[in-house]
């Protein structure tokens, strides 16, 4: 009896153990990168020497580097800012036209009935797929053989030929959800289509909508591979200035930059997941 | 003319079998200006899809639905004159009730002053006031029901269907509501389908009611015509309780006929559509057979059998009485309070007897 007790003590501890190591495994690395972050050894960073907000100011433009070890790694704001300005306008187009791209089909998919649907269906959903090494070279043919110049529109339109099926998937699970009795009864009301997918449908779907958009976001703000192959030079986004960066080494002001990238993207999940959790 | 003629509609379904479903087969109704019409029938027996090609909600595979001489065939569900009240009350869960309500009135371009003062009409009609401001998830499901009953009333449609609005509600709920809903329907004088698959709610709401089996109408009447001359076995069985005798015609005498049963018996009923030799049945209602003792003369309205089982039921006592060639009638007895007594024991020997005019003749296997 007693015995017994103690073991499933022993079990319990164990389970709780391998639990913390297993939370640890997956945030040491991200733990690390913020203690780098605000480290003021500017040389060794794994040797803490103090409290620092320098490399944070470094970004912003409020400290300056003249003169210093890392003057000769360090971006200027000026050319952070507009990485970041690029990324953002690609994120939030690319994002906004693959929602009504991926909820007008995840609708009409849902509702209409026509021949091939679900050939249709399995298209839809392979270019997630396709390995992003593969898709970003296909672009590339693609662009250069219709006679693009690279730049900010073509790594849109590249998202856009991906997050849609994203923004497809999420909004069709929506879909399915619904009651489309609710859609009959605002015909019954006297509600013509387009009324009533305004006021019915799109307000039932709406936080898969967002949900998709946010999710749409996200990827295109840190997709590396398939942008870093139709970007063109004046089009860098931040994701590949980044990487640009890390081949004259890994930098504290990266590290803080890596910071920023983080506490965004971490924003952003949390608010895709509440929208998630609302009932419909 | 014809207010709505449901003419020869037709709509099948495939099954992902590849079979197909007749949901309904040539189904004929002229509905009455401002009358209480119900379908009854059992599940499955295509009440929702008639209504589905009333609203416009479903395509039919043949006829048409022609309401004051013009076909509906072609016009979409927004544009018809007709309003539903939904199984699941369908009510948008993103509006208040006000919103809800008033949304009919909304799309339709009335404006916000004119559309509260209706609004606030609608629920005091259904006595909803001050529930305006609430979501549909926060109210009750009788709450739901008047809340989808306003919302389609308000738009004064020429035609309401309802599709079992009351099944959701508890009986006490479901007894009240079937007044209100009666009442309603008096005061704004609008033409009421309403599907329903409990027959004594179809007995006590209805101006006329359409019983349905597999798709197909099988008797339109009012109750007394439904419940006391049922047109087949199956409107004889699903209204009400029958003991039905099958049997032949053998002789006819002003309106009565003399059917002879398998086992040489000789019954009398009523029936006229009928001549000698047909295969019959005759339909007896429990309330209308009556026990008496063993010593009743043997006549063509008295059948001699055996009490199997008497069951108390509340206001009658059931008593079930083999009456030979195995069938089993089953009649109800008045209860008086001095308990079951000694004259319902199983084993009993007694007589059944009824009054010829109230054993109702419907063709056999019809
Ligand atoms: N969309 C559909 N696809 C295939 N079969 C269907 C479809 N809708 C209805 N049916 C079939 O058609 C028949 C009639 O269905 P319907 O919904 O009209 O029944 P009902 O009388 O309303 O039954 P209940 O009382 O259970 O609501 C049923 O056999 C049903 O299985
Ligand atoms: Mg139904």
């Amino acid at each position: 009896m007693l015995k017994g007790l103690k073991e499933g003590k022993l079990w319990s501890i164990l389970f709780n153990g391998y639990g913390l190591l297993f939370l640890t495994f997956l945030y040491m690395p991200l733990g690390l990168i913020v203690l780098y972050s605000f480290n003021s050894n500017p040389i060794n960073m794994a040797v803490w020497t103090g409290f620092t907000l320098d490399w944070y100011a470094t970004i912003f433009g409020g400290a300056s580097v003249e003169g210093t070890f890392d003057a000769a790694f360090t971006e200027s704001p000026e050319r952070i800012f507009e990485v970041v300005k690029n990324s953002f306008l690609v994120a939030i187009f690319a994002a906004s036209i693959s929602t009504i791209i991926g909820t007008a089909t995840a609708v009409a998919l849902a509702r209409y009935k026509f021949a091939g649907k679900r050939f249709y269906q399995a298209l839809l959903i392979l270019p997630m797929l396709v390995p992003d090494i593969v898709l970003g070279i296909a672009l590339l043919i693609f662009f250069v053989g219709a006679g693009f110049e690279l730049s900010l529109l073509t790594i849109i339109i590249g998202h856009v030929t991906f997050l849609s099926s994203y923004v497809f998937i999420v909004v069709s699970t929506r879909m399915a959800g619904m009651d489309t009795t609710l859609e009959q009864a605002s015909a019954d009301l006297g509600a013509g289509p387009l009324t009533t997918f305004w006021r019915v449908t799109l307000p039932q779907i709406m936080p898969g909508v967002i949900g998709g958009f946010l999710l749409g976001f996200i990827i295109s703000l840190d997709d590396v591979v398939i942008t870093y192959f139709i970007a063109g030079v004046g089009s860098q986004t931040l994701p590949l200035f980044i990487l640009a960066m890390m081949r004259r080494g890994l930098r504290p002001q990266i590290t803080a930059l890596a910071v920023l990238i983080l506490i965004f993207s971490f924003v952003v999940a949390t608010i895709g997941l509440l929208l998630r959790n609302r009932k419909p | 003319m014809v207010f709505l003629q449901i003419a020869s509609v037709h709509k099948a379904y495939a099954t992902p079998e590849g079979a197909l479903v007749r949901a309904l087969d040539d189904v004929t109704i002229n509905v009455k200006n401002n009358e209480f019409l119900t379908l009854l029938g059992p599940s499955g027996c295509g009440k929702t899809t008639l209504l589905k090609c009333l609203a416009g909600f479903e395509d039919m595979d043949g006829g048409d639905i022609i309401l004051e001489g013009k076909s509906l065939r072609s016009v979409p569900a927004h544009h018809r004159p007709l309003n539903t009240v939904f199984q699941n009350y369908a009510l948008f869960p993103h509006m208040t009730v006000a919103q809800n309500i008033g949304y009919g009135l909304d799309v339709a371009g009335v404006k916000k002053p004119e559309r509260d003062r209706r609004v606030g009409e609608a629920l005091e009609m259904v006595g909803l006031e001050g529930f305006g401001g609430r979501r549909p998830a926060q109210l009750s499901g009788g709450q739901q029901q008047r809340v989808a009953l306003a919302r389609s009333l308000i738009l004064k449609p020429r035609i309401l269907l309802l599709d079992e609005p009351l099944s959701a509600l508890d009986r006490k709920m479901r007894e009240s509501m079937q007044i209100e809903l009666k009442n309603l329907q008096h005061t704004v004088g609008i033409t009421f389908i309403f599907v329903t698959h409990d027959q004594e709610e179809a007995l006590a709401m209805s101006d006329r009611i359409a019983v349905f089996n597999h798709g197909r109408l099988q008797q339109i009447g009012n109750s007394t015509e439904i419940y006391d001359t049922p047109a087949n076995d199956f409107v004889a069985n699903f209204v009400g309780t029958s003991n039905l005798f099958a049997g032949k015609v053998i002789a006819r005498n002003n309106g009565l006929l003399i059917v002879e049963t398998a086992n040489g018996r000789k019954l009398v009923g009523t029936g006229d559509r009928f001549a000698i030799g047909d295969s019959v049945k005759l339909v007896l209602r429990p309330e209308h057979l009556r026990i008496t003792g063993p010593d009743e003369p043997a006549s063509d309205h008295a059948i001699s059998g055996t009490i199997t089982d008497a069951v108390f039921v509340g206001s009658v006592v059931r008593v079930h009485v083999d009456v030979g060639f195995g069938r089993t009638a089953i009649l109800h007895q008045k209860y008086d309070r001095r308990g079951l007594g000694s004259a319902l024991n199983p084993g009993t020997a007694v007589t059944i007897v009824y009054s010829p005019e109230a054993a109702h003749i419907i063709p056999e296997g019809a």
